[in-house]
């Protein structure tokens, strides 16, 4: 069905008063059905009338658009009538003569009389025939509500918008009122948008429920359906088996975003350049992936935004960079997708610590690169593997690597082995091996295969050794590859550093996505102090023509490396819950029940939006919705969990409320 | 006294006699001070070398003032009463231009941020400036002393009208513009039913200040132009060196002043609309 009102990409930015901004909606997108009623949900102060007020056309938002029918909203009209908090009557006019006001001026076409009969139809409509002489001043608070509502009901608007109508209401007449809107509303058909932080108003009333985190930078959270049937009675709303489950779900959200509330970051004082600490020492494996972080120290880029002394260092493994990280050795690396997010849940079975990313580095640059000797087995593809698996059925198992179990290599390979049928903890025996190492174990007969980034395919195409079976554009083109990551204590420490890095480090990725500066950064790469590799190796899929060893002709892959374009380094949330639902898929990690909260502080969406805006870049993310891999399997970040329900292959889900505040205390104390 | 008490305790006192009683209540106060300030003034007045009369000796001198003000005589030789009236006559038609006038300005500033910008500083210089110097302007321009007066009126009058007015419609309550703008009100209802209604009583705040300082004015200016008027009245009474007839003009004075602030209040309860 076609959306009715479309809420497109909206930002709200407020100018304040010391010349900076305060941003208090980020990136809101929501399609809502006609017929439909939808409540926004969220603490005061989390920019939920503002958007009301963006849809009424009451206000302009700073980016973005409303579409009505698919016409774009620019001004308030009667189609999106308000009922609002305060009702806005006005105190001269009687009760008729109010919503006459509204009728005569919307539905001048009309002649008088049947005008007339709309007003004193109105009027029956809320049982206020016997207060309509009076003016506003001699109404109750409810009566005015109904009054306001009669207005906003009798010039039949498209949108009916209301803004927390019935917050100033005592209890019973609050819940008369609801009542009584809901009998109007679906009598009427009417499309409803309800402002509200009443979580019984909100489930009793509506279709979908739109939970806003706290500002600044609100975003949505959460979409929840309400599945109860209509038409509604309270009783057997309340007496729902779902009734209790969705409030407190419901509830549970509003507590994190309390919690989020609460914190403050400290003050820090300033080194140099206007940063608390110039000097850095940052951790990168030898991939062709880690190119902006030598650009940017090569290229100057760090200096630029006044970090004078950063020391690039190569690491052994992503376990190294891991435990450097943690144990603070690392200001902050070059990190596997989903490093940041496992350590910040536990990943095997230690204690929480809070890392952030608030920068995509990379996506896509990996393959998957099987033996020759399965090629000459006749595998060509993921179907013939899982024959040739059955065919060995109660033989030793075939051994594949990746590099950290945390990585996306390790999550995709796992994925793809599961939609082919193939459990990857039962029908093949998986390892991590650090990516340098990955060519010689393949040569030595070790392992049967591997996801690796380059140059390593390359390089075991190039040597005969393997052949490509799956890269990740056809797995899951723009997936995130690596990330920037550091300890949130850190980043809460040094602000200003982390912006100047975060900066350094897109203006570089900008740089790397110009396929003129290839060529002179990939002889960089090739490098013995960075990359360390042939440089064939390191052109192939960053510059010249993949080969995949497979006998088929080299081919240009334009997307392979992605280091900027396309909103690459946008760290958005959606996919990082996709990457918690395959961490707990595999038992690598528990999904933390909290995890609204977990993705709002891993993901600094904040910091990456105030780069970007320094770098006079759009700080535009993609859609919040749902998406699906190469096996169109869909996945939806508003039910993360019926989405691991759904997969047949998996371990056994664990879900654990992840105290984020707890784990920094007790790690400070070990320190 | 005895007669009060007597009322007070009337078990029979209808709500007339307690609402005389209660107005009598207030009204004694000033009664008593307004005794004792005359006892002190005839006080002072009685010390030898004093050179102003008592309040005895006014009353003795401008017997025949108080007793007929509708006297007529020629040229500036009138009756109290058309004294007043002439000076009435000018702050009526210079007030009701300004009273004009100055709403309209003051809604154009206050819906106009532009022309709030372009205009508010002007409008504060000006309002500074005290009346009687726009005099000489005036006499200058309009080469007339009616015509002259009537317009320093006018430029008296109009700050604080046009001021309360732009201050009155910038306070429209966002609520009731957004409710105007939803509706897409079309400009003349717009201005109808809620841009007047919700501006009226900022607009009686300004047309009382207003006509206090109009009055103040008009007695300075006709001190200067002449003719008949309370102004002119009170001059030629002090160059003539009757000073009492000077004080019972500045009695009057300030009894029609107060009366003219009644009469708007008077209208105000009237216009402006119960909340």
């Amino acid at each position: 069905m076609s959306a009715f009102v479309v809420i497109d990409h909206i930002d709200q930015v407020f100018p304040l008063a010391n010349g900076g901004a305060y941003i208090a909606l980020k990136n809101i997108s929501l399609e809502i059905k006609k017929g439909e009623f939808v409540t926004l949900l969220g603490h005061s102060g989390c920019g939920k009338s503002t958007l009301l007020n963006i849809i009424a056309g009451l206000a302009r938002p700073t980016a973005g658009g409303i579409l009505l029918e698919g016409r774009q909203v620019t001004e308030p009209g009667p189609d999106r009538m308000v009922v609002f908090q305060n009702y806005s009557l006005l105190p001269w006019l009687t009760v008729r003569q109010n919503i006459a006001l509204a009728v005569d001026e919307v539905m001048s076409h009309l002649p008088a009389s049947e005008r007339s009969e709309i007003v004193e139809h109105h009027i029956d409509m809320v049982k206020l025939r016997p207060a309509a002489e009076k003016r506003p001043g001699q109404l109750s608070g409810g009566m005015k509500q109904r009054v306001s509502i009669a207005r906003a009901l009798s010039i039949k608007p498209k949108v009916l918008l209301l803004d927390e109508p019935f917050g100033a209401l005592d209890a019973l007449t609050r819940s008369g009122l609801q009542d009584q809107l809901m009998q109007i509303a679906q009598q009427n058909q009417l499309t409803c948008i309800m402002v509200t932080h009443d979580v019984d108003e909100a489930l009793l009333l509506s279709d979908r429920i739109v939970m806003l985190t706290n500002g600044p930078e609100s975003y949505i959270g959460q979409i929840i359906d309400v599945p109860f049937a209509r038409p509604r009675e309270r009783l057997k709303v309340v007496n729902h088996p779902n009734y209790y489950a969705l409030r407190s779900e419901i509830s549970y959200f509003l507590n994190q975003q309390k919690k989020a509330k609460q914190r403050k970051t400290q003050v820090v004082a300033i080194a140099r350049n206007g940063l608390e600490k110039v000097n850095l020492e940052l951790g990168f494996m030898p991939l062709t992936d880690c190119a902006s972080l030598v650009v940017a120290h090569e290229m100057g880029m760090f200096k630029k935004y006044g970090l004078e002394e950063v020391t690039l260092s190569r690491e052994p493994s992503w376990k190294a960079i891991s435990e450097g990280v943690v144990s603070k050795r690392l200001d902050a690396a070059q990190m596997v997708a989903g490093m940041p997010l496992g350590l910040t849940v536990g990943m095997g079975g230690r204690a929480p610590i809070p890392v952030v990313t608030s920068l995509v580095l990379s996506r896509n640059g990996n393959a998957i690169t099987f033996s020759k000797r399965l090629f000459e087995a006749g595998v060509r593809n993921l179907a013939d593997f899982k024959a040739m698996l059955t065919a060995e059925a109660g033989a030793q198992p075939r051994t594949l690597a990746s590099v950290h179990p945390a990585s996306m290599h390790n999550l995709i390979m796992r994925y793809w082995l599961a939609s082919g049928g193939i459990d990857p903890d039962h029908d093949v025996n998986l390892t991590v091996i650090p990516p340098p190492q990955m060519v010689a174990t393949l040569k030595a007969g070790n392992i049967d295969g591997f996801c690796v980034g380059e140059p390593w395919n390359a390089h075991a195409v190039s040597e005969g050794l393997g052949f490509v079976i799956a890269n990740d554009l056809e797995l899951w083109a723009g997936h995130p590859e690596k990330v920037l990551g550091m300890r949130e204590d850190w980043a809460n420490q040094y602000p200003e550093t982390h912006l100047a890095l975060v900066k350094a480090l897109m203006e570089a990725a900008e740089y790397c996505d110009d396929r003129r500066n290839r060529g002179e950064i990939a002889e960089l790469l090739a490098k013995p102090n960075y990359v360390g590799a042939k440089l064939d190796y390191i052109r192939a899929g960053f510059l010249d023509p993949y080969d995949r060893g497979d006998g088929r002709p080299p081919e240009t892959l334009l997307r392979f490396n992605q280091f900027h374009i396309d909103m690459t380094n946008c760290p958005n949330r959606g996919e990082a819950l996709w990457i918690l639902t395959q961490l707990a898929r595999w038992g690598i990690a528990p999904f933390p029940k909290n995890w609204v909260d977990v993705l709002d502080r891993v993901r600094r969406m904040d910091v990456y939006g105030a780069a970007a805006r320094a770098l006079e870049m759009p700080d535009t993310a993609p859609n919040r919705g749902s998406f699906a891999l190469f096996d169109g399997t869909v996945f939806n970040p508003d039910d993360p969990l019926g989405y691991l329900d759904s997969l047949a292959i998996k371990q056994e889900i664990q879900i654990q409320e992840i105290d984020l505040d707890g784990a920094v205390s007790k790690t400070a104390v070990a320190a | 006294m005895a007669t009060n008490i007597s009322t007070a305790r009337n078990p029979y006192a209808t709500s007339f006699g307690t609402k005389v009683l209660n107005s009598l209540k207030n009204l004694l106060p000033t009664a008593v001070a307004t005794l004792i300030l005359l006892t002190i003034w005839q006080l002072l007045c009685s010390l030898p070398g004093a050179t102003l009369p008592g309040p005895i000796q006014v009353v003795e001198e401008t017997w025949p003032l108080i007793i007929d003000p509708f006297y007529r005589g020629d040229g500036t030789d009138q009756g109290l009463f058309w004294q007043l009236a002439a000076s009435l006559q000018r702050v009526a038609v210079g007030y009701s231009l300004a009273a004009v006038a100055g709403v309209a300005l003051g809604v154009l500033v206050g819906v106009s941020t532009l022309m709030f910008r372009a205009l508010d500083p002007i409008f504060q210089v000006l309002r500074t400036v005290p009346p009687l110097a726009w005099l000489p302007i005036s006499l200058a321009a309009l080469k007339d002393s009616q015509p002259a007066a009537i317009f320093v009126i006018f430029i008296t009058a109009i700050w604080p009208i046009i001021i309360n007015t732009g201050v009155g419609v910038q306070n429209i309550p966002q609520d009731y513009n957004n409710v105007a703008k939803v509706l897409k009100l079309s400009k003349m209802k717009y201005f109808t039913k809620v841009l007047i209604p919700s501006t009226v009583p900022y607009i009686f705040t300004g047309l009382r200040i207003a006509i206090g300082l109009s009055w103040l004015a008009i007695v300075a200016a006709e001190m200067l132009t002449g003719g008949v008027g309370i102004g002119f009245f009170i001059w030629d009474a002090y160059n003539s060196g009757i000073v009492s007839e000077v004080i019972l003009a500045i009695i009057y004075v300030g009894l029609v002043g107060l009366l003219l602030d009644k009469i708007i209040c008077f209208i105000a309860d009237r216009v402006v609309p119960a909340d």
